[in-house]
């Protein structure tokens, strides 16, 4: 049982810096998702917890014991890489003792650990076959066995799911959080994925241009991004973010103009509101579709994608603003009509200049 | 003429020109192999006595009797052999150590290693001579050894192997606890096979064929290799005019050869292979 | 950081072993080699300083310069014509049949028998008294060529016997540069109406460049130090027509015991067989585009 503490770690690589400052703390048992774009610098990150990268500056420490100066196999930490590096020649059974063999684990115990994986993975009838006579699931399920055999205090997981097709992925991911309760020891996932971290992580640290954006639970990512980025990116399809003025503040909360003309009334508190150019954001559900004229105001639709429970319709305002809505299942929208946009204030967000979100107050 | 990888038959101009290239090739073979088979006196009066009979096994019973050429069979095995495991050795050892580890100078000197291959045998030979004279090494196992051990190529072969292995592996293998000499042995050297198999064919064939090295440095006949020996036996045959013994010998030279290359041709192609790839 | 100080010389044991042979088997030499050049020096160790004096008197030296005559001579003779017929081996077994693995295989065969080996079996070819040529020209109603004997014909017998034995190594590149074209350009140029010349000429020929460069390069510094055909089969003569660069040198260091005069020859080869190689390379990749 142990807690991972991340102490201001800087990264370059020649001239370019690529973590900066960098500084968390996780508890035992804890999911987490480094999610971000690629080159974020999540998997920097992630190579230097493991000891594959050293920082320039800052400390790891796990349960307390500072490893970052520990070779890897020393800091009780095991990863499953992306491409899963299996050891090609060796059998699964071997490949999940290698690790233990240079502990010096007796030969018992290692039986054992590798019988209880293997039947929690259900890979039992696979421990003598080489990894080349498998299929890419069950090599993962082979990399995983190979992590928990070793009982260690954290779980590195790279891109768990970009290897696998579609329906593979739905499978594992289920996998994952099944496993993730029964092993008792932190995991870190790193994933470009916004779904895989907000489906399987406790708490998802959002990652961009080498710093950390936002660090919370999914639904408090989801519902308060602190920035146009991670509201942006965290969410699909993406929230719009069109320019808006501030024109009143009945009763304290921010009532708006987009460049359409259209008022909305939202519920976020105008005096925290920095001065300067502000954007509106909007999650496609905060945005239905009615008759035109009786909404809002009025739209040209541009794409319409059915997705069976649900229809997304991707319109345009007057000037030109693009906006994104959601329409129920059934929706007879078609492109190029004209809608009627009814928007829901009271679930909007509100961005700065500097890109620092506003989110409405909780209703009293 | 055909223009590429066909999967139909040869045209009947291409097969008739590879059929009497083949015949061509293989005639200097059999007439050797004819020529063995006759006894001595009767090729004194003609060697067109090859065409027919009788033939006879009397010069191969001589071989195996009285001449010096299992003396050289064994030298050559040791030599070769000796020469194969060290280049084995000492070129996998380099190749990780370019390919995998870090350390001051390491593109310097490999690229001073790749320039060796620029290296002619003629411009070290004779102070090689001189050199190894002075160390009292010349007509003995390890002269014969040494030279061959200093291999490039095989340096760059393996550098190349072990660069295209994954370098997951080797963290994965960390992260596993191994150290670096775990990490060598137990999971990188034996994902190297194929390629050691390839380098050792090709290392031991050009041991057992090395003519010049071998031919001033055993100075001796008991200390020739099989190479030398049969030179030496060539230029004996005026006195001896034993066409049929020298013949037989040749024949006796080239069969252990002829073994490996039958066992092992697909290594020996796919080292040709790997050297067009450069 | 830690592990990291000591793992910045690890590498060093790795590579150590082969980089002090390498060192001390062939650089050094190497550098010996210059050296002895600049020097009368006999094999037993005696040595006196002695300028460019080799070099000088190598230019000079009517049976040296013969040498040179000779290697060329024997490189030209050989390398065009070896190249042309391992290409056309080539080409024509390139294919998945068991019959065209048998005739590769026997192309091959010849390569991995030894320089002595095979000078044995071709002067019972060549020689006009009991070789297997003199019988064929008999039975033609003609007289046997007196290969060996005849310095006009000693160098063609030499060049024969290289090009049977040097064929395999040449058509195994060739072969594999030709696996390595991707075949769907065949397909490309079938369906853009390509006749079979015309694919040869402008899709296989291009595409083989770097390996018709290899194997012109490879084979051209070879036959340049053509050593053991000569020295066995016709000692150099008659008179010393087919004497190469390399059998003088061997004659001069182990017949004469001139180890100076012989490093000088050596060197010089050595400079040749650069020239000529890199010539070659400069000649065929300058009209290349850059990558």
């Amino acid at each position: 049982m142990t807690s991972l503490e991340l102490l201001n770690i800087r990264k370059s690589y020649g001239g370019t810096r690529v973590l900066d400052d960098v500084s968390l703390e996780m508890d035992d048992c804890e999911f987490v998702a480094f999610l971000g774009p690629s080159g974020s610098g999540k998997s920097t990150l992630l190579r230097i917890i493991a000891g594959l990268e050293t920082a320039d500056a800052g400390e790891v420490r796990l349960a307390g014991r500072r490893i970052d100066q520990l070779p890897p196999g020393e800091r009780n930490v095991a990863m499953v890489f992306q491409s899963y590096a299996l050891y090609p020649h060796m059998t699964v059974r071997e490949n999940m003792a290698f690790g233990l063999r240079n502990a010096r684990i007796p030969k018992d115990e290692i039986d054992a650990r590798i019988a209880q994986a293997a039947e929690v993975l259900e890979i039992k009838d696979q421990l003598d076959k080489k990894p080349a006579q498998m299929s890419g699931g069950q090599r993962q399920r082979v990399a995983i066995g190979r992590a928990i055999v070793k009982q260690p205090g954290l779980f590195l997981l790279d891109e768990p799911l970009s290897n696998l097709d579609a329906a593979l992925r739905t499978r594992t991911r289920v996998e994952l959080a099944q496993l993730r309760r029964r092993v008792a020891a932190a995991v870190i996932m790193v994933t470009h994925d916004q779904a895989e971290a907000m489906t399987l992580a406790d708490r998802i640290v959002v990652m961009n241009e080498r710093r950390i954006q936002q660090v919370g639970t999914p639904m408090e990512i989801y519902a308060h991004p602190a920035n146009a980025f991670v509201a942006r990116f965290v969410g699909s399809p993406a929230m719009t973010l069109a320019p808006a003025t501030l024109v009143d503040s009945d009763g304290g909360h921010a009532r708006v103009k987009l460049s359409d003309g259209a008022e909305v009334g939202t519920r976020i508190a105008a005096k925290a509101l920095p001065a300067g150019a502000l954007r509106l954001g909007l999650r496609p559900e905060a945005v239905s579709v009615v008759a035109p004229g009786a909404g809002t105001t009025d739209a040209e639709v541009q794409l319409v994608e059915r997705l069976g429970d649900r229809t997304l319709v991707y319109a345009k305002l007057a000037d030109g603003q693009d906006i994104t809505a959601s329409d129920q299942g059934n929706s007879r929208v078609t492109i190029g009509q004209k809608v009627g946009l009814s928007i829901d204030g009271a679930a909007a967000h509100l961005f700065g200049p500097d890109d620092v979100g506003h989110h409405a107050e909780p209703a009293t | 003429m055909s223009v590429g990888p066909q999967r139909d038959r040869l045209g009947v101009p291409a097969l008739i020109g590879v059929t009497i290239g083949a015949a061509i090739m293989v005639t200097p073979l059999i007439w050797t192999l004819l020529l063995s088979f006759k006894s001595n006196a009767e090729l004194m009066r003609s060697s067109a006595a090859a065409f027919s009979g009788p033939y006879t096994l009397e010069n191969y019973h001589a071989i195996l009797v009285g001449s010096q050429i299992g003396r050289w069979l064994l030298n050559s095995l040791i030599v070769s052999l000796g020469t194969t495991a060290g280049v084995l050795i000492l070129s996998s050892l380099a190749g990780y150590g370019f390919a995998r580890l870090d350390f001051p100078f390491r593109r310097t000197l490999f690229v001073l290693v790749l320039l060796g291959l620029a290296i002619p045998e003629q411009a070290v030979i004779l102070p090689r001579h001189q050199f190894f004279a002075v160390l009292h090494l010349h007509n003995s196992y390890p002269g014969l050894i040494l030279p061959g051990l200093v291999a490039p190529f095989a340096v760059f072969f393996m550098t190349q192997y072990f660069r295209a292995i994954p370098v997951e592996l080797d963290e994965a293998a960390m992260l596993d606890g191994a150290s670096r000499l775990t990490l060598f042995w137990k999971v990188l050297l034996p994902l190297t096979l194929p390629a050691q198999a390839t380098l050792g064919v090709f290392t031991f064939l050009g041991s057992w064929n090395d003519y010049w090295w071998p031919l001033i440095s055993a100075t001796t006949s008991d200390r020739f290799t099989l190479t030398v020996g049969l030179a030496s036996a060539q230029m004996n045959y005026a006195q001896t005019s034993g066409l049929g013994f020298l013949m037989a010998q040749a024949v006796f030279a080239s069969i252990p050869i002829l073994i490996v290359y039958i066992v092992f041709q697909k290594q020996i192609v796919r080292a040709m292979a790997g050297a067009a790839m450069r | 950081m830690n592990a990291d100080g000591r793992a910045r010389y690890a590498g060093f044991a790795f590579v150590g072993p082969f980089l002090l042979l390498y060192l001390v088997i062939l650089i050094y030499p190497l550098l010996l080699g210059i050296g002895l050049s600049f020097d009368h020096a006999d094999l037993f160790g005696a040595r006196r300083w002695a300028g460019i004096d080799n070099y000088v008197r190598l230019l000079a030296d009517p049976v040296f310069l013969r040498s040179i005559v000779n290697t060329i001579k024997l490189a030209l003779l050989i390398v065009p014509p070896l190249t042309l017929i391992a290409l056309l081996l080539a080409l024509a077994l390139n294919r998945a049949t068991r019959a065209a693995a048998i005739f590769r295989g026997i192309f091959f065969s010849s390569s991995v028998l030894s320089v002595t080996i095979v000078t044995l079996i071709w002067r019972f070819i060549l020689t006009p008294d009991a070789g297997l040529l003199a019988y064929g020209a008999t039975a033609l109603g003609l007289a046997p060529a007196p290969f060996l004997s005849d310095p006009s014909l000693v160098i063609p017998a030499v060049a024969i016997t290289t090009i049977w034995w040097s064929l395999g190594f040449p058509t195994m590149l060739f072969l594999a540069g030709l696996q390595q074209i991707n075949p769907d350009i065949y397909e490309a140029a079938a369906l853009d109406r390509a006749g079979k010349w015309t694919t040869f000429r402008r899709i296989t020929l291009p595409s083989l460049r770097r390996t018709l460069l290899l194997v012109v390069m490879l084979q051209t510094a070879a036959q340049l130090q053509l050593f053991g055909q000569v020295q066995l089969l016709t000692g150099g003569g008659p008179g010393g027509a087919s004497r190469t660069m390399v059998l003088f040198i061997y004659e001069a260091a182990f017949g004469r015991w001139e180890l100076g005069y012989a490093s000088a020859a050596a060197e010089l080869l050595f400079v040749l067989v650069l020239a000529i190689t890199l010539l070659q390379y400069w000649l065929v990749t300058r009209r290349e585009p850059e990558r």
